[in-house]
């Protein structure tokens, strides 16, 4: 699990539930306006259901090589 | 990179999956009570009453019970569509299969059509109220991979193989003339080799890469193996029910089935050969035992194939398939999704401090020591159509194993209530 100051989060790799726990935990320090940017294996389903939740938006882009790019950020 | 649509629906409470998963380690205690009700070896006989009957509790009670509460939650995480109104489908399938799965053994067992009638319709509601909603939750999904595929191919063979059942079912009690042994080898093939085989692969295509942190499938062998499975399933079929059917291209069907199902479990136990952390881990032995098992009962299925003479390969091949496949592939699957689905419920519960760890909720020692009697019940079983004892054996596993799941499911329950209660009690 790598994560940096431009808010990306690479999460693959990891078994359930880490690549959840690592997310639900970095975004609370999200500043307003800004993304978080998550690399990940499988498109996280359950996850979306907590993020709409706890009023996130989200949008996930599928990668060439079979893993899923998100980008997370909070609902207007 | 392409963008791929959102998910806006929920998974069903846990209380869906849980309610088929606690019901079905019953059955496993009356497979066994049903082993050793006669004075005879019931596996000496691989049609009699007291196998049929048993066979019918597991593959029914068991294994059915738990892929179909299973189903309800993975369709939501692994396509991102959840079965339509999962409360009404829950009741409408649950209630109806507990009481076919009871009286159609019952109706084996003590020869009474009235019981076999009974059971049937309601055993055809089950399934046909999962069918339908399977199908629904599939036919909206977003996703186009290999798992929705080999989910929806499986769905297919499940509605064959209840059709044909329900068709048997009746033509027991009623002596209708049926060609029993053509349908019961379409409904064996069907059920086994379709419905429990193909979700076993379209699952595992992602959880095997997701909790035992392997590589992910070959793309060159994962869209396609469960579609090769299900074409020459359909081959076998017609080849069995035409008349007059093909002999060779029987045999033809027969042995790329097997040979394809044993592409699967070397594939499998190839990717578990190079997963990430190699750390020993009670599922994913269960399912190492599964794979194994399922390779060994296509060697000697093949070997069958070409060596007719050799009478009880077939029976070896079935027991394989039966207890050390399907079997404990489900067990490991369970003891994964059961902590999962607690961990995963109590955090969206809103309970955000004190969540166990996934580790924490089924003990691993009940694990491993469900892994040891489950070897050792499958052991006893392929020596049971030859040696007395070893029957009584397998039914001492098969009882164990139930009480044993039984209590570990309980205890999973266990926690998630505590849990629950504490943060009540804080926060009042």
């Amino acid at each position: 699990m790598r994560a940096n100051m431009a808010h990306k989060l690479d999460v693959r790799g990891l078994p359930p539930p880490e690549p959840f726990e690592h997310i639900m935990r970095a975004l609370p320090a999200l500043p307003a306006g800004e993304y978080l940017h998550v690399h990940i294996d499988r498109e996280p389903y359950p996850l979306y259901e907590v993020l709409r939740d706890i009023g996130y938006v989200w949008q996930t882009t599928a990668m060439t090589d079979g893993s899923f790019s998100i980008r997370i950020g909070r609902s207007a | 990179m392409k963008p791929i649509s959102l998910n806006t629906e929920q998974a069903p409470p846990i209380s869906v999956p849980l309610r088929f998963f606690t019901a079905a380690p019953l059955f496993l205690m009356l497979a066994a009570l049903i082993l050793v009700s006669g004075a005879y070896n019931p596996f000496a006989n691989m049609h009699s009453p007291a196998l049929l009957a048993a066979t019918h509790c597991i593959t029914l009670g068991f294994m059915a019970m738990i892929m179909m509460g299973a189903m309800q939650q993975i369709l939501p995480v692994v396509i991102g569509s959840p079965m339509p109104a999962s409360r009404l489908v829950t009741w409408l399938s649950f209630l109806p299969l507990i009481s076919g799965a009871l009286l159609l053994p019952a109706g084996f067992m003590l020869g009474k059509p009235v019981l076999l009638n009974l059971a049937w319709p309601l055993l055809g509601v089950a399934f046909i109220t999962f069918i339908s909603a399977s199908l629904f939750s599939l036919a909206r999904s977003a996703a186009h991979n290999a798992t929705r595929t080999a989910i929806l191919l499986s769905i297919l063979a499940l509605g064959g193989a209840i059709t044909v059942g329900m068709l048997l079912a009746h033509g027991y009690a009623t002596g209708a003339p049926l060609s029993y042994a053509k349908l019961a080898t379409a409904h064996i093939s069907l059920s086994l080799g379709g419905w429990v085989l193909l979700l076993i692969i379209g699952v595992s295509y992602q959880v095997v890469p997701m909790f035992q942190l392997t590589p992910n499938y070959p793309k060159w062998l994962a869209p396609s193996l469960a579609p090769a499975i299900f074409i020459v399933l359909v081959i076998n079929l017609l080849s069995l029910l035409l008349d007059p059917g093909s002999h060779w291209v029987a045999i033809f069907a027969q042995s790329l089935f097997w040979f394809f199902a044993g592409c699967f479990a070397v594939a499998t136990l190839w990717l578990q050969s190079k997963r990430r952390r190699r750390v020993a881990d009670a599922t994913l032995s269960f399912f190492r035992l599964g794979m194994m098992a399922l390779l060994c009962a296509a060697l000697l299925s093949l070997a069958t194939l070409s060596f007719p003479v050799i009478d009880h390969l077939g029976t070896l091949s079935s027991m394989l398939f039966l207890l050390g496949f399907a079997m404990s592939v489900i067990h490991g699957m369970l003891y994964k999704i059961v902590p999962f689905l607690v961990w995963f419920h109590l955090f969206r519960g809103g309970v955000k401090r004190g969540v166990p760890n996934m580790k924490e909720i089924i003990p691993e020692t009940w694990m491993w020591r469900h892994l040891w009697l489950h070897r050792g019940t499958l052991l006893a079983a392929l020596f049971a159509p030859w040696w007395n004892p070893a029957a009584w054996l397998v039914a001492l596993g098969l009882l164990l194993q139930g009480m044993l799941l039984g209590y570990a499911l309980l205890t999973a329950i266990a926690v998630y209530r505590r849990t629950l209660e504490r943060v009540d009690g804080n926060s009042t």
